[in-house]
């Protein structure tokens, strides 16, 4: 498979997957994106071992694996605090059952900040791609990715 | 090896010296040894210090040995 192709299947993977995300919520069965979501990710590491035209040497190895624990070594103490956020909210609502009653208004529920939760994890993973992108930059400009040739 | 070393150590090499002699362009040397012009480029500028065993290829390939073409200069800080 020629690279180009690759990215071709990349897009087409994107596309079924954002239908299968909306199946999901239509049919509110969270089961049918997540198998749709492995399967794919399955199917883009099979084609990716496929790739003939792929340049790839030490350097570039070198830059994506730096690039990966940047992101990585950043990232951590994002999610972890938001972690810790949210489970300050888990563990303000009542433990155990029976459900009490008589709960005032306010009272915090844990319910509803699941699914929240859940959108808050896609934004930090939206982040993670941003920061590994500029990571990747920055390490490819420092080894001479786009230096210009004196031949 | 992999990066520029700090504390005033500094790789330097002849490859483009050794290219010129053989009249190969980086493309043609990259194509031999297997890596990314852009990586024989970044060698020669000094932005990367390849692997041992790519400076084995480099050497070997102009059959000479890995000294002649690598220089280990360790600068004397101010």
């Amino acid at each position: 498979m020629k690279q180009n192709t690759f990215y071709l299947l990349l897009g087409l993977i994107g596309l079924l997957e954002v239908g299968l995300f909306g199946i999901s919520v239509l049919l509110k069965n969270p089961l049918i994106i997540t198998a749709g979501f492995i399967m794919g990710i399955g199917l883009l590491y099979i084609a990716r071992m496929t790739i003939t035209d792929l340049k790839e040497d030490e350097r570039s190895t070198m830059i994506t694996q730096k690039a990966g624990f940047r992101t990585l070594e950043v990232f951590w103490v994002l999610f972890f605090a938001v972690s810790l956020g949210s489970a300050v909210i888990g563990f303000s609502t009542p433990l155990g059952l029976p459900h009490p009653k008589n709960m005032p208004p306010d009272f915090p529920r844990d319910e509803p900040h699941l699914g929240y939760f859940g959108i808050i994890q896609m934004i930090l993973l939206c982040c993670i791609a941003f920061l590994y992108i500029g990571f990747r930059v920055y390490y490819a400009r420092k080894y001479g990715e786009w230096d210009s040739d004196e031949e | 090896m992999h990066e520029n070393m700090g504390s005033g150590i500094q790789m330097k090499n002849k490859i483009k010296v050794y290219r010129a002699m053989h009249d190969m362009t980086q493309e043609a040397l990259a194509q031999q040894i297997g890596v990314t012009r852009q990586t024989i480029l970044a060698i020669e500028k000094g932005k990367y210090d390849p692997s041992l065993e790519l400076a084995f290829k480099i050497a070997t390939f102009f059959g000479v040995t890995i000294e002649e073409i690598f220089v280990y200069d360790e600068m004397k800080s101010p």
